[in-house]
């Protein structure tokens, strides 16, 4: 624990426990959504879900990032993991991303796709609002991570065809945004 | 439709296998069948059995989220929050 990075949070006015508490439960909203996300990649196949095979691969590999990036903090603010994987998977902030019951309806996959990221957008989202001006390391972290969950929903929203694109998929290495927490 | 108090509401907070109900603009909402609300409480700040119409005017999300969840009543001239459940 990083006993003085703890008290200047406490200090400046934020239940650290809850904090944690959030962090604990969007780290696991990121390492389940890795795991069905890998389990949606499996089943991506065809003329159509190899078109999305790519980004939903950038996504997933991302988010494994996001759940990476954010241990540390955890830990650094007192907390913990659950000891258990099924308690931690069971307290996730987001609806697991569950393969639609027919696999080759693209749509109902994109569907599912758009959904996590939009339950994440709005995670990061309520904690960049709490940790604004008060807690500056958990703020980056949150809006880094914020910067791609909004470029993954854009990314499928746009295969969805709701609207005019103004994105084109990664350039470079995964993570530009969460990458500096990962070094 | 039945009428509620926002004490009888306040019953039904999710806890000990009770239904978790939320108001929002004077309409009872059942969201015990959302992952999100297990053991009614949402995002860790948020509480089942109270009234959200505040909560909800801060949150990254409007009150269409509450669209797919059962109005199981309403609350009699309860068009705000009194009582903002804020932390």
């Amino acid at each position: 624990m990083a006993r003085v990075a703890r008290e200047m949070v406490e200090k400046a006015g934020i239940n650290v426990d809850q904090l944690v508490e959030l962090l604990v439960k969007n780290a696991a909203a990121e390492l389940t959504t890795y795991y069905y996300y890998t389990i949606l990649r499996c089943n991506l196949i065809g003329l159509e879900g190899e078109g999305i095979k790519e980004i939903a691969e950038v996504a997933r590999i991302e988010d494994r990032n996001h759940f990476e990036a954010l241990v540390p903090r955890i830990y650094e603010l007192g907390g913990n993991l659950p000891e258990n994987m099924k308690a931690f998977h069971d307290i996730s902030a987001c609806p697991p991303a569950k393969l639609p019951k027919d696999p080759t309806d693209i749509k109902a996959m994109l569907t599912v796709l758009v959904e996590a990221e939009r339950c994440a957008v709005r995670g990061y989202t309520h904690i960049c609002n709490l940790t604004a001006g008060k807690d500056h390391r958990t703020y980056d972290l949150s809006q880094a991570i914020l910067n791609e969950e909004i470029e993954h929903e854009s990314w499928f929203s746009e295969f969805l065809g709701e609207g005019p694109s103004g994105h084109f998929m990664r350039r470079g290495e995964t993570s530009p945004f969460v990458s500096k927490f990962l070094r | 439709m039945k009428v509620f108090t926002k004490e009888e509401v306040a019953q039904y907070n999710g806890k000990n296998r009770k239904p978790a109900y939320v108001i929002y603009k004077g309409k009872v909402y059942d969201v015990s069948a959302s992952f999100l609300w297990k053991d009614g409480t949402h995002q860790v700040l948020h509480s089942a059995g109270v009234d959200l119409t505040y909560a909800l005017e801060q949150a990254p999300h409007g009150g269409d989220v509450l669209e797919k969840f059962p109005v199981v009543g309403i609350i009699p001239s309860s068009g705000k929050s009194q009582t903002p459940s804020k932390p």
